[in-house]
C-alpha cells in the first residue's frame, strides 16, 4: 500500500486509531466517489435511450387512429386540433414536440397525455408499485433459490440430486414465460377445483370488496403468490446454472484447499472461500437479467391481470400512446440501472480488489 | 475457441490412442475431426435426445399436413371448441372451429422457421462484426463496441413490439426486427474471444504476407471460431422461439389468419378450464422445441471443445 506510514511514528493508539480511522474514510470516499460515477453514466444512458425511443414512437405509431372509428366521423383537421391540445399533432415538426415535450418532463416532471387525454404520470404512479413489488420479489426470490440450489448442486456434482436438480432447472430456464404462466394459473385452477374454494387467486392484484389495512395486505400477498411464482420459475434457473459452473471452477482451486488444510470444514472452505469469489459474476448477472425480467412481467401481469406497467406496456402500443410508451422505456431503463448500480455495490461489497484501486 | 480445427489433433492428449485404436480395428483409417465429435456428440445421452427431439420436430413440421386433410385457415363451424379426438378432428378445435392439429403443425413450421432464419442471420451478423472489431483493434474496435453497448441499452423489446404492431403480423418483418435488435450480445462474446486470435502465427503471417483484411477475417479468424458459432446458433434457435412466443402471445408477433405457436397459446389463455387443450398442446411443443435445442447447445459445446472432458476421452 502506497504512503503506509512508518510503524515506528504509530507508537500512541491513538495515532494508530486515527490512521485507521482515516484510512476507512478514504477508502468510503472512493467507493462513493466510484458509485457517483456510475450513476452518472446510467442517468445518460437512461436519458438517450428515453428520447431515442420517443422518435422511434412517433415514426411508428399513429395516435391519429385512435380518432378514426369514432362517430360521429371527424375530418382529419379536426383529428389534428384534438391531438395538437396533447403534443401529438403529426403536422408539428417533430422538433418542435420534442422540445416541448422535454421541457415539461425536465421542468415540471410531467410524462405527457395520452392520445384521449389521460395524463401518462397518473397511470405510471400507481403502476409502478404494482409492477416493483412483482419485479422486487421475484428478482429476490430467484437469486436466493437459484444461488443456494447452484452451491448445493456444485458441492454434490454428478451425484443423483445435481443430475435431477439441473435437468429440472434446464427445463425451466427454457421455458417461455408465457407457457410459465398459464401452467401455473391452469395448476392454481385444478386445486381451486379440488378443494373446492378459491384458495388461490388466478385474477388481479387484489379482491375489490375488501378494506381495513390487514385485510388488504392479506389479500394483495395471495394475490401475488402465482405471479411471483411463474416470474421466479423462469428466472431461477439462470442463477442456479450459472452459480454452479463458476463454483466448480473454484472449488478445487489452491486456496479452497488451502483453507481445508487449515482446518475449516468442507462445508466453511466452500462457503467462506469458494463461494465468496464465485458469487461475484453473479451479482453482475442480476443487471442482466433485468431486460429480460422485465419481458417476462409483461407475459405475467397479461395472464394475471394485474395493472401494472407490464400491461401498460401492451395497452399503450395497442392504443398508440406515444408518450405512455417513452415512459415505459424510461421505467425499464432505470429498472436495468437500479439492478446494475445494486450489483455493482455488490461487488464492491465483496471484492476487495475494487476498493483498492 | 483456440485448439478446434485442423491443429486440435496435435492438441488433444488422447488422440493417438484413438488413432492406435482405430488401426488395430478397422484397417488403419484415422479419425477425422468431424468424426471425433459426432463420437463425443453422441456419447452424451441428453444431446442425443435432444437432437432425436428436434429431427422429429422437423418431421412433423414438414410432413404433419399430409395426415388431415384439415387446412390451419379453414373453419369447421359444426364443431366449435370440440376436445380432441371428437368429430374427426384429431387434437380437437378451438373456439372458431380451426382444427387443432393443423395449428399445431402449421405453428411448429412457422415458430421453427423465424427462429431458424433469424439465428442464422444474428450468429452471421455477430461473427463477423466481432471478428472485424477484433482484427482491426484501437479506434475502430473502439467505435464498433461502443456501437454495440449503445444498441444493448436500448429497450430492444419494446422497439421490436413498436415496429412488429406496424407490419401487422408479417413474419418476415419479425424475422428483420428480431435480427436487428438480436445480435448484440453475441457479437461482444465473440469480439471477447477474438482477441486472442488477432495475436496468433497464423493471423499475424496472413497479415504480413499482404492478405487483404476481409479475406484474413473470413478465411482465418471465422473458421477458428467456428465452434463456438455453431453452439451461438443453437441456443440462439431456443431464445429466439422465446422472444417471438413472448410476442405473439401479446399480440405484436404473428397475427391472425397466420399462425405461431405463440398466438396458439394467446388463444387458448381464456378457456384453460373449459377447453385446455388448446393450451397444453402448443406449451408442451414449444417447451420440447426451446428445451432440445438447449440441450443440443450444450452437447455441441462439449463435443466440440478439446479441453472439455465431459465428453468422455477421444
Amino acid at each position: 500500500m502506497p504512503g503506509q506510514p512508518d510503524l515506528d511514528s504509530l507508537r500512541s493508539p491513538d495515532l494508530r486509531a486515527e490512521y485507521a480511522y482515516a484510512h476507512i474514510m478514504k477508502d468510503r470516499l472512493t467507493v462513493l466517489r466510484y458509485i457517483a460515477r456510475k450513476i452518472v453514466g446510467w442517468f445518460l444512458m437512461i436519458a438517450i435511450a428515453t428520447n431515442l425511443t420517443y422518435f422511434l414512437a412517433n415514426a411508428f405509431l399513429k395516435p391519429a387512429s385512435n380518432y378514426t372509428a369514432l362517430r360521429p366521423p371527424r375530418t382529419p383537421a379536426q383529428i389534428n386540433r384534438s391531438l395538437a391540445l396533447y403534443n401529438l399533432n403529426p403536422n408539428k415538426p417533430i422538433t418542435d414536440r420534442w422540445w416541448h415535450w422535454i421541457s415539461q418532463i425536465v421542468t415540471h416532471f410531467d410524462w405527457g397525455q395520452s392520445p384521449t387525454g389521460g395524463s401518462v404520470n397518473d397511470q405510471v404512479a400507481y403502476r409502478i408499485f404494482v409492477s416493483g413489488q412483482l419485479v422486487l420479489g421475484s428478482t429476490i426470490l430467484s437469486i436466493v433459490i437459484g444461488v443456494g440450489l447452484g452451491v448445493y448442486t456444485a458441492s454434490r456434482q454428478y451425484k443423483a440430486s445435481d443430475r435431477v436438480l439441473q435437468g429440472f432447472s434446464v427445463l425451466s430456464f427454457n421455458t417461455p414465460s408465457a407457457v410459465a404462466s398459464l401452467g401455473v394459473v391452469f395448476a392454481a385452477i385444478a386445486l381451486n377445483q379440488a378443494l373446492g374454494s378459491t384458495l388461490l387467486p388466478v385474477a388481479g392484484a387484489q379482491s375489490p370488496d375488501v378494506s381495513g389495512f390487514w385485510s388488504v395486505f392479506g389479500s394483495r400477498a395471495t394475490h401475488a403468490i402465482l405471479p411471483t411464482i411463474s416470474l421466479t420459475f423462469i428466472s431461477y434457473a439462470g442463477y442456479h446454472l450459472l452459480q454452479r459452473s463458476l463454483l466448480l471452477d473454484h472449488i478445487n482451486s489452491d486456496y479452497v484447499r488451502t483453507a481445508r488444510a487449515k482446518g475449516l470444514t468442507r462445508k466453511q472452505a466452500i462457503y467462506r472461500h469458494g463461494l465468496r469469489t464465485s458469487i461475484i459474476p453473479v451479482a453482475t448477472q442480476v443487471a442482466f437479467a433485468m431486460p429480460a425480467l422485465f419481458t417476462g412481467a409483461v407475459i405475467t401481469e397479461t395472464v394475471f391481470a394485474w395493472h401494472g406497467m407490464g400491461e401498460y406496456f401492451t395497452k399503450t402500443i395497442s392504443t398508440n400512446d406515444v408518450h405512455g410508451v417513452v415512459a415505459v422505456a424510461a421505467f425499464g431503463a432505470l429498472m436495468t440501472a437500479i439492478g446494475a448500480i445494486l450489483a455493482d455495490l455488490a461487488v464492491v461489497a465483496l471484492d476487495p480488489r475494487i476498493r483498492v484501486s | 475457441m483456440p485448439g478446434v480445427g485442423p491443429d486440435a489433433e496435435q492438441t488433444h492428449p488422447d488422440e493417438s490412442v484413438a488413432r492406435e485404436a482405430g488401426k488395430t480395428g478397422s484397417g488403419g483409417k484415422r479419425l477425422s475431426p468431424s468424426k471425433l465429435y459426432m463420437r463425443r456428440f453422441a456419447r452424451n445421452k441428453p444431446a442425443l435426445g435432444g437432437l432425436i427431439l428436434f429431427v422429429l420436430l422437423v418431421l412433423f413440421s414438414l410432413f404433419g399436413p399430409y395426415l388431415t386433410h384439415w387446412d390451419y385457415m379453414e373453419a369447421d363451424f359444426t364443431a366449435l371448441s370440440v376436445p380432441p379426438g371428437v368429430d374427426g378432428h384429431l387434437l380437437g378445435t378451438n373456439g372458431a372451429g380451426n382444427d387443432v392439429y393443423a395449428q399445431l403443425v402449421h405453428g411448429l413450421g412457422r415458430s421453427l422457421i423465424i427462429a431458424v432464419t433469424v439465428s442464422l442471420l444474428t450468429t452471421a451478423i455477430a461473427g463477423l462484426f466481432g471478428t472485424t472489431a477484433a482484427y482491426f483493434g484501437g479506434k475502430i474496435e473502439r467505435a464498433m463496441l461502443g456501437f454495440v453497448h449503445f444498441l444493448l441499452i436500448l429497450p430492444s423489446f419494446l422497439i421490436i413490439a413498436l415496429v412488429g404492431t406496424r407490419f401487422r403480423g408479417e413474419w418476415q418483418v419479425l424475422v428483420l426486427v428480431l435480427t436487428l435488435f438480436g445480435w448484440m450480445l453475441t457479437a461482444r462474446v465473440i469480439w471477447s474471444l477474438a482477441t486472442s486470435l488477432r495475436e496468433r502465427e497464423y493471423v499475424l503471417a496472413a497479415r504480413f504476407m499482404g492478405v487483404s483484411a476481409m479475406r484474413t477475417i473470413v478465411r482465418h479468424l471465422v473458421p477458428n471460431i467456428g465452434s463456438l458459432l455453431i453452439v451461438t446458433f443453437t441456443l440462439g434457435v431456443a431464445s429466439t422461439v422465446q422472444a417471438e412466443t413472448a410476442l405473439s402471445f401479446i399480440g405484436f408477433g404473428v397475427k391472425q389468419p397466420d399462425v405461431s405457436l405463440g398466438s396458439m397459446l394467446a388463444d387458448g389463455q381464456n378457456t384453460l378450464s373449459t377447453a385446455p387443450w388448446l393450451f397444453y398442446l402448443p406449451a408442451a411443443l414449444v417447451v420440447l422445441l426451446t428445451v432440445a435445442m438447449a440441450l443440443i447447445g450444450d452437447g455441441l459445446r462439449d463435443a466440440l471443445d478439446p479441453t472439455s472432458q465431459s465428453g468422455g476421452r477421444a
